[in-house]
């Protein structure tokens, strides 16, 4: 059993921060993006009976153990957005289990429920309270937040006003307050100027000390072999290769050339020409 | 490092789904552990609606005001109705009616516009539908000033300690608003017409319902059995019933099928809570 908050305990056996087994994520076309009546009873009467169901993620495994930083990296559409959402707890897997250990942060893209109309310190509010801070946690980081973001003078005019970097420093802001167990990453970390850049690079790297364990999904093979001591390459829905993150970064990049090789041999650029 | 106080949320997550009992058991402890989520999102909502208008909230006070006298001119002048104060009678029936029109109309979209949260974060979703409908109850209750009004400056003799009573109806009516409100906005993330046809069922059930007519017209109604039996089993037709009792008759409403609603009413919102949890493991795929 573990104990919730005495941190960093040695790595025990058992001690891991996140265990999936055998993961599998189903997405049923027929019914994803904008249905309506008419297309249901249109595929109805022409009894589709092709299947319309693909996973995203197919026999998943692997544990991460306390301190570990893992890299999940791969092409466009490989499931990796679809791995952080399963470990943030937004998706339910539809086959295998998942066990997250700690409290969970996410940083997906970054201003997500941000309203516009509203005042950045109301949207802070907000946000803390989907995030679930209580009411106390939240006043004790409000002004925190708001230093960080640097928008000390803005932040009782709406969103709507703030320039595209304000809103994704103050998303960051809100998003990087919590101390998590375990910190959930997907490619936030271009965010704004240079010294915000290098400023929400240290705030990482803060929360990583700290954390548990960390999962990032990144296109950004620097971040890979500089802060992550796993990493994990998925392709196509199913883990390909696992391993030290320089490894790893030399598969992907040896796939990679070869798919475009591929797509040069098929002559596909050729034909654009025209 | 500080200590977070929040409890440790540790979790494990498989592909089973729990029974009826446990998802309702679920939707209940979720609304409980949200209550102030629930309510910065009903108050961003009000300060929202009322920000970017001249007058601002102002307008909860002059829109039932301005419909109430839409109608009045309509049926005392054009079809011209008989029946005294008609203005009060019919601003007590739009008052409620309204916010059930806006609850629907605004917790239909409540999830599917909330498309971007919902894949980003991990939250109860129940919180969406239900800051809709709490946030139509203070419109309601804004729309009690102008009634107040009404009844103090034009109207003395319909006053009553009758009116003290709308609480309890408002509960009654509370439980068909979220009952509908959830079931809607659960549907309409798979079907987008829900949110089309809602609009047209909410004016066929307007007219069908005695907002602008009373409950003498409906008695009336011999010869078309059929309708006149729809508009009695008319949930609304008790309801709003009830409201004109306490406000313009100033008598006390018929408690026995308003009981009947509230019974119905709870039933209905505790199968709108099982059905909107059955789906919401779906809502972050689908969207």
């Amino acid at each position: 059993m573990m104990q919730p908050f005495k941190r960093p305990e040695p790595a025990a056996a058992g001690s891991f921060a996140i265990d999936v087994a055998d993961l599998g994520v189903q997405y049923n076309l027929r019914l994803t993006r904008r249905t309506t009546f008419r297309q249901t009873l249109a595929n109805a009467s022409r009894r589709q009976h092709e299947d319309r169901r693909f996973w995203a993620l197919r026999h998943i495994n692997f544990r991460l153990e306390h301190g570990e930083s893992l890299a999940v990296i791969g092409p466009n559409g490989a499931g990796k957005s679809t791995l952080l959402q399963v470990l943030a707890g937004i998706i339910v897997p539809s086959e295998g289990t998942i066990d997250v250990r700690g409290n969970v942060s996410s940083l997906l893209i970054l201003g997500a429920g941000f309203d516009q109309e509203l005042s950045g310190r109301d949207n802070i509010m907000l946000a803390g309270a989907f995030l679930g801070m209580s009411h106390k946690e939240l006043m004790g980081r409000i002004e925190g937040i708001i230093e960080f973001a640097d928008i000390n003078q803005f932040i009782d005019a709406p969103i709507k006003t703030y320039s595209s970097g304000m809103r994704a420093r103050l998303g960051f802001a809100i998003a990087t307050s919590v101390d998590p167990d375990v910190l959930l990453i997907d490619e936030v970390l271009a965010t704004g100027d240079q010294a915000f850049r290098d400023k929400s690079k240290a705030r990482i790297l803060e929360i990583a000390a700290n954390a548990r364990a960390i999962v990032l999904v990144t296109h950004d093979m620097n971040w890979v072999t500089e802060f992550c001591n796993r990493a994990m390459l998925i392709e196509k829905g199913t883990l390909v290769a696992e391993g030290d993150p320089a490894e790893i970064v030399a598969i992907h990049q040896q796939h990679s050339a070869e798919a475009q090789e591929r797509v040069v041999a098929q002559g596909i650029f050729a034909g654009a020409k025209l | 490092m500080s200590t977070p106080t929040r409890p440790v949320a540790a979790y494990r997550k498989g592909a089973t789904i729990p029974g009826p009992f446990g998802l309702l058991k679920e939707g209940i402890a979720d609304v409980a552990s949200r209550r102030r989520l629930i309510g910065y999102l009903a108050r961003a909502d009000l300060r929202k609606a009322g920000s970017d208008t001249l007058f601002g909230n102002i307008w909860w006070l002059l829109d039932p005001l301005l419909q109430m006298a839409v109608y009045t001119i309509v049926v005392t002048v054009v079809f011209a109705r008989k029946q005294e104060a008609y203005p009060l009678f019919v601003f007590a029936a739009i008052l409620p009616w309204k916010w059930f029109n806006s609850a629907i109309s605004d917790t239909v979209s409540s999830v599917s516009g909330n498309d971007k949260l919902i894949k980003q974060l991990k939250f109860p979703k129940i919180v969406l539908p239900l800051a809709a409908v709490v946030a139509g109850i203070s419109q309601f209750i804004f729309g009690l000033i102008p009634l107040v009004g009404m009844l103090l400056l034009f109207y003395p003799h319909h006053l009553s300690w009758t009116i003290l009573l709308i609480p309890v109806v408002m509960v009654v009516q509370l439980f068909l608003n979220l009952s509908l409100g959830l079931l809607f906005s659960a549907i309409n993330v798979f079907f987008r017409d829900i949110s089309n046809l809602s609009r047209h069922v909410l004016r066929l059930w307007f007219y069908l319902s005695p907002v602008l007519y009373g409950a003498d017209t409906v008695a009336k109604m011999g010869g078309h059995r059929f309708i006149g039996q729809v508009l009695v089993l008319n949930p609304f037709y008790p309801v709003l019933n009830a409201y004109r009792d306490l406000i313009y008759y100033g008598q006390l409403p018929d408690w026995g099928s308003l009981g009947v609603v509230l019974a119905g009413g709870i039933v209905a919102t505790v199968f709108a809570i099982i059905v909107f949890k059955r789906l919401e493991p779906s809502f972050a795929k689908v969207l």
